[in-house]
């Protein structure tokens, strides 16, 4: 970004600058994101808005361009390769009603492949949204969703079903999820408990009693991973725990793209208080937002998300770290564009990570918790190199 | 414009009394001052009135009403405030922070209105950062934030303004700028204030809180006088008028302290 030299130059004079009106003026209108023209005192409002929002739109039109070909070309790439044309015909079938085209690549495309992309991106998205919600509800750019010792709670259950037994078979089957989200909210319940206290859900409150409690349940996990049977159930348990998206069925997704599509909705409409609460608790008040009521929703709202969203895939580690992230950098932190652009953003890294992890060895599947870290530290880092530097 | 008046509050925080019975008041248009040493529950007051704490009895009220009963948006759009936080690192720019004093104006999920732009628009001219919008919020200096700050405060479009100590942290220049600025609005304002010759100069009227009480109220002469310096404040002063402007300029004697307060 040209910007940044320019926003050092325009920052350079510390307060001894005798005039921040008329010296460093043409500076900063050089430091637009455009690079756009000089504009009249009285309009530059109007000329910032548009600026802003056109940005914004065209990065989200990008987005949703990025995902249908993510979309594609996961559907499209395996261990056996359909061609592009192919996979949109079978899709425009199924779409339209048509009878299904007996063979094998029908059943790939539309059984196998098609529910766990889109699965992929219902996950993705959700882990964006939620990463930012939290991001603001603790007033850290580096909490993501499982800060809050609720992935843990969801991970223990899951791998108490996969141990105890109750999840017979597949390690990622109906079994685990449901005992996945019952440890999510057994963990939300508990966090809640102890956030609550003192006056509510400060979030040096709300990350202690987070972080205190998931280690806990941690331990708990670590105990039950030892006891682990045979080496099926310690594939199934690491996979939990390394987050996968193979257990995706079509009558899985509905829950979760309900829940992901009700969470933005919940949240959009709660933008601009997000926005007030990163300038403070006390500068919130005085806008007019109740802060504690807002910590309580989105603290509900981001727990129950999480916690669906880890029932259904595991808990795949840095998207909901490093999207919103990312995000912030281009849009801004106005929360009524990041909300929406992390939610798409998400929904095309973890489609295009899942499909990674599925096709690098050619003998088995990475577990894509594996491909995000070995992504997404790197990209992390680059970031904060970023950020710090200006 | 409005009057607030704070009517015999009360504030105890984890079983300590922070204040007790407060009563003061800022007249339409006036500029109220409150100073006090450190500790003397300056923020604690100003707190209760932008609503951030409730008060544990007594009512602080706006034009007659009682600022609890009002909806928060409502209290919002009449009451501004400019707390001590000094904002985030969140990759916000000068006009987005100052577009989110518009938020008590606006519906969810509605877009800004051409009111809300010449809101936002007036309120940057007026402290003069017009033509800054795109600025990070997070880069500026110490004043640059103070004045964008105090521009959301003034996109509000309030008729109190709250202000805790806004001058804390800025140099000499930047400190009478803020003034200045503060001066020229002629709004209803409470404000609290570190500097006693800033606050002489600045104020129609001053409130004096000493241990959670209301001490001294009244015009700045009649309120600074030698004995309730050295009896709130600790210190040797001497009042006299100040050179340049007539104000009270209060003189302190470094040299000598009267001994500290003992502790509450």
């Amino acid at each position: 970004m040209a910007a940044s030299a320019a926003t050092r130059a325009g920052t350079g004079p510390g307060p001894e600058d005798p005039e921040i009106g008329a010296g460093s003026g043409s500076e900063s209108e050089a430091d637009s994101e455009s690079g756009s023209e000089a504009e009249p005192k009285g309009g530059a409002g109007r000329a910032v808005r548009s600026v802003r929002s056109v940005r914004a739109g065209v990065v989200a039109a990008l987005l949703g361009v990025a995902l249908l070909a993510a979309l594609t070309a996961a559907v499209s790439l395996g261990s056996v390769d359909i061609p592009v044309g192919e996979v949109w015909s079978v899709v425009g079938r199924r779409l339209t009603g048509g009878a299904a085209e007996p063979g094998s690549r029908d059943l790939i495309v539309w059984q196998l492949r098609a529910p766990r992309a889109l699965l992929a991106a219902v996950v993705g998205a959700g882990l964006g949204l939620v990463g930012a919600a939290v991001q603001a509800l603790v007033r850290n750019p580096l909490a993501d969703p499982y800060l809050l010792g609720i992935s843990s709670g969801a991970s223990l259950g899951a791998v108490a079903a996969v141990v105890l037994g109750t999840g017979a078979g597949s390690a990622i089957g109906f079994g685990a999820s449901g005992a996945a989200f019952a440890g999510a909210l057994a963990a939300f319940a508990l966090v809640w408990t102890m956030a609550r206290r003192g006056g509510g859900f400060s979030p040096l409150r709300l990350v202690l009693a987070g972080v205190g409690i998931g280690q806990f349940l941690s331990g708990f996990t670590s105990y039950l991973v030892l006891q682990a049977g045979d080496e099926q159930q310690t594939r199934g348990v690491l996979f939990w725990l390394m987050g996968s998206l193979s257990g995706a069925q079509w009558s899985q997704l509905a829950i979760p793209a309900g829940a992901v599509a009700l969470g933005l909705l919940v949240l959009q409409a709660r933008a601009r208080a997000l926005n007030a609460l990163l300038m403070g608790d006390e500068t919130a008040a005085g806008l007019g937002v109740d802060v504690v009521r807002l910590r309580r929703e989105l603290f509900v709202v981001t727990s129950l998300l999480t916690g669906v969203l880890v029932a259904v895939s595991g808990a795949i580690g840095f998207v909901g770290l490093l999207v919103p992230h990312a995000c912030r950098l281009v849009v801004g932190g106005d929360h009524r564009r990041l909300l929406p652009v992390s939610a798409l953003a998400g929904a095309v890294l973890l489609v295009m990570v899942d499909t990674v992890a599925r096709t690098a060895l050619d003998t088995q599947e990475v577990p894509i918790g594996v491909v995000t870290a070995l992504i997404g530290a790197p990209a992390l880092l680059y970031l904060l190199d970023r950020r710090l530097e200006r | 414009m409005m009057r607030i008046a704070v009517d015999d509050v009360s504030v105890t925080l984890s079983g300590r009394s922070i204040l007790s019975g407060v009563h003061l008041v800022a007249g339409e248009g006036e500029i109220a001052g409150l100073i006090g040493p450190n500790g003397s529950g300056k923020s604690t007051l100003l707190r209760t009135v932008y609503r951030h704490l409730k008060p544990t009895s007594g009512r602080v009220l706006l034009a007659d009403r009682d600022v609890r009963e009002l909806a928060p948006a409502e209290a919002a759009r009449h009451l501004a405030a400019l707390p001590q936080e000094r904002g985030s690192d969140f990759e916000f720019t000068v006009r987005e922070v100052v577009a989110m004093g518009r938020s008590p104006y606006q519906r969810a999920f509605a877009g800004e209105s051409t009111q809300d732009r010449a809101a936002v628009a007036d309120a940057l001219a007026q402290v003069g950062l017009a033509g800054h919008e795109r600025r990070s919020f997070a880069a500026l200096s110490g004043g640059e934030r103070q004045r964008v700050l105090l521009a959301r405060a003034f996109a509000q479009q309030p008729d109190v303004l709250v202000l805790d100590e806004p001058t804390n942290h800025l140099d000499v220049q930047h400190q009478v700028e803020l003034l200045a600025l503060l001066r020229a609005q002629r709004r209803t304002t409470l404000i609290s204030l570190h500097d006693l010759n800033a606050a002489a100069s600045l104020c129609d009227r001053l409130h004096v809180l000493h241990r959670g009480e209301v001490v001294a109220s009244g015009g700045p002469r009649d309120v600074l006088t030698p004995e309730l310096l050295a009896e709130v404040f600790g210190v040797r002063a001497a009042v006299v008028d100040h050179p340049l402007t007539g104000d009270p300029l209060i003189a302190f004697d470094h040299r000598s302290p009267v001994g500290t307060a003992p502790l509450p």
